[in-house]
């Protein structure tokens, strides 16, 4: 493992075993989760598996939920995104049936995040009331609500 | 809550990330955003300005020190503050969000 590497995973590692204070962490990160190491993985709430409804994304999503139990993360979820009609629910309805995933989002495909990019916005801003904008919010809302109840 | 959000890249892993972010922010909650992809782009899903965005730094190198156990064993110990790291190079977008990004670190990775 290169420095720079070791570095982040040190940092990463750090903020989510020893969180400082009362502040929630959301990190960004790849499908090979090489943030995290495994004595860490507990202490991650929850592990989101963004999928779109196509195989080769939910196969991604498929190993990013397996290498996240492997690092202990318990909570691992679906949130399906992109979802254009009942076809693709189904589609990853199916999948996460299939692969023990509780799907936990159904975000609609919505053409405004492209039009707020187009805009140089941001999706929130542009149109907080757009299809995805308001399942993220019920995402949001959830484990909000979730986390207050533990 | 302590969330890590994955994904294969282009299913919208960072639209959902800097959303739910700054959704909690504006619940009132403290939120920290660490962007740990090797294509960093949550700076402009979170809405932090290009002029802004650019004064984020990569995290310095030296964050590990080698500690030499009673039995020989040589381990990697993080040693640096993290507070004073958020402050040093993070910084703080609309509602409040604070963001770090971790840099590309993947292999062939500047470092």
């Amino acid at each position: 493992m290169c420095r720079a590497h070791a570095a982040v995973r040190g940092f990463v590692s750090e903020m989510v075993a020893r969180p400082a204070r009362e502040r929630d962490l959301i990190i960004d990160m790849e499908a090979g989760l090489e943030h995290l190491s495994r004595g860490t993985g507990k202490d991650v709430t929850r592990l989101l598996a963004a999928i779109e409804p196509y195989y080769r994304s939910m196969e991604t999503a498929r190993r990013v939920a397996v290498l996240a139990r492997e690092l202990g993360i318990h909570n691992v979820s679906a949130v399906a995104n992109k979802l254009r009609d009942d076809g693709d629910r189904e589609a990853v309805r199916e999948f996460c049936r299939a692969h023990d995933l509780e799907l936990i989002a159904e975000i609609p495909y919505d053409a405004g995040l492209l039009e707020a990019e187009r805009a140089g916005s941001t999706p929130l801003d542009y149109n907080p009331a757009s299809p995805a904008m308001v399942e993220v919010q019920r995402l949001a809302d959830r484990l909000v609500g979730e986390g207050s109840s533990h | 809550m302590r969330l890590a959000i994955a994904g294969k890249g282009g299913t919208g892993k960072t639209t959902i990330s800097g959303s739910l972010a700054r959704m909690l922010a504006r619940s009132g909650r403290d939120v920290l955003a660490i962007d740990a992809d090797t294509n960093p782009n949550l700076a402009i899903i979170l809405g932090v300005a290009p002029q802004q965005a650019q004064q984020l730094l990569n995290l310095p190198l030296d964050l590990l020190e080698r500690q030499t156990d009673a039995d020989g064993t040589v381990r990697s110990v993080f040693t640096a503050d993290p507070e004073a790291l958020i402050e040093a190079y993070g910084v703080t977008g609309p509602d409040g969000v604070r963001l770090m990004v971790m840099g590309a670190v993947g292999h062939g990775g500047k470092g």
